[in-house]
């Protein structure tokens, strides 16, 4: 008797584990967590939009360049209905100066020009994308900005930012990010600016509605 | 459900839902962020390198989440107690030996890395989870599954 009592509690505990467990992937995977914040200098449009995209981008990514004209593009055309959260997602694999570009862009920011920068860093990213020693365009695109360089490098090598760049790279493995760009449209994911317009047409009536004449 | 509860069984009863919804919601909110998050609150505390705290940080919050729910539904209730007891000593010895370094610990990690109080204020709230925790111990059977098993076992 105290055999299937026991074997019963076993069943239930391994039944209530196996469910919580498969909730809690299955919210991974449909991106059910919700958004770490980032820094303000790296979100665009107003708080109150009703369509949000969060982009994973990589400075050295060519498919990131073409589609960082096309979210700038929408932030025009819809800029009352759009929010666009941006964060980085370096593919350090293949792209040996992405986590500095994305560390600079950031410090850049700090100093209130991180969008100006992150516009030099995709023009001139045939440059220094896969240059073999320390590119000298970090330097120079900060120098053309009138930004603080020495401050610039010494904030890059904060552990506060290190940190950030990490967690945002951790957060878009956690999110299925495999690839740049990756987009989050009200949740739904896009890969690459064909499917991002493709998804974003879906809210065109909302985009259109909540525009600033 | 003829079950005649006592005073003792709803005080049972409240502790294990409080005591349980704690560590699943503690579980919870850390096992939907990205480990590294929890890694870097562990390695605040100065006790095992960048490694073991990752390690730490993919297991823990799946650990709390079942033993969570296990306590709150009251399967195996006073073994699952004891273990939540002893997670709760081993995590007043990680804040105590914090405080007493003086180390400078911005989130605490108990609930993500949401800010979180000072570690003199955890460490009173983790003794107050751990009387809870033994009233769900001596008294956590009202309402229970391995109750409902019994009965049904006759």
């Amino acid at each position: 008797m105290t055999d299937t009592r026991t074997g019963r509690k076993l069943a239930l505990a391994a039944a209530l584990i196996f469910f919580s467990t498969l909730a809690v992937l299955l919210a991974r995977q449909f991106s059910l967590v919700p958004d770490k914040p980032v820094p303000a200098w790296r979100t665009f449009g107003p708080e109150t939009a009703q369509v949000r995209i969060v982009e994973y981008t990589d400075f050295a990514c060519p498919a990131c360049r073409h589609a960082s004209g096309k979210v700038d593009e929408m932030l025009k055309v819809f800029n009352g209905g759009l929010h666009v959260t941006f964060k980085h997602y370096p593919l350090l694999n293949i792209h040996p100066w992405s986590l500095h570009a994305a560390a600079y862009a950031d410090c850049a920011g700090e100093q209130g020009k991180f969008k100006e920068y992150a516009d030099l860093l995709f023009e001139g990213q045939e440059k220094w994308g896969t240059a073999r020693t320390m590119p000298g365009e970090f330097e120079v695109y900060a120098r053309r900005l009138k930004l603080d360089w020495p401050a610039i490098l010494a904030c890059s090598e904060a552990p506060a930012t290190l940190k950030r760049l990490k967690l945002e790279i951790a957060e878009g493995e956690m999110r299925g990010v495999n690839a740049t760009p990756t987009f989050f449209i009200n949740g739904r994911r896009a890969v690459g600016s064909a499917q991002l317009i493709d998804q974003a047409m879906k809210f065109d009536n909302i985009l259109r509605g909540s525009a600033k004449p | 459900m003829n079950e005649k509860l006592t005073r003792q069984d709803i005080g049972g009863l409240i502790a294990r839902l409080a005591v349980g919804g704690v560590f699943i919601y503690s579980g919870l909110i850390k096992a939907l962020a990205p480990a590294e998050e929890f890694a870097f609150a562990i390695e605040s505390y100065k006790v095992v390198g960048p490694q073991l705290a990752l390690i730490a940080a993919n297991v823990v919050p799946w650990v709390e989440l079942w033993a969570g729910l296990l306590l709150a539904a009251g399967v195996f209730t006073r073994l699952t107690a004891g273990f939540i007891a002893l997670m709760l000593v081993f995590f007043e010895l990680l804040l105590g030996q914090a405080w007493l370094r003086g180390l400078e610990i911005t989130s605490c990690g108990c609930f993500g890395a949401a800010g979180s109080n000072s570690l003199g204020q955890e460490f009173v709230q983790n003794l107050a989870l751990l009387l809870i925790c033994a009233a769900a111990f001596k008294h956590g059977l009202g309402f229970s599954a391995d109750r409902a098993l019994e009965k049904h076992e006759g």
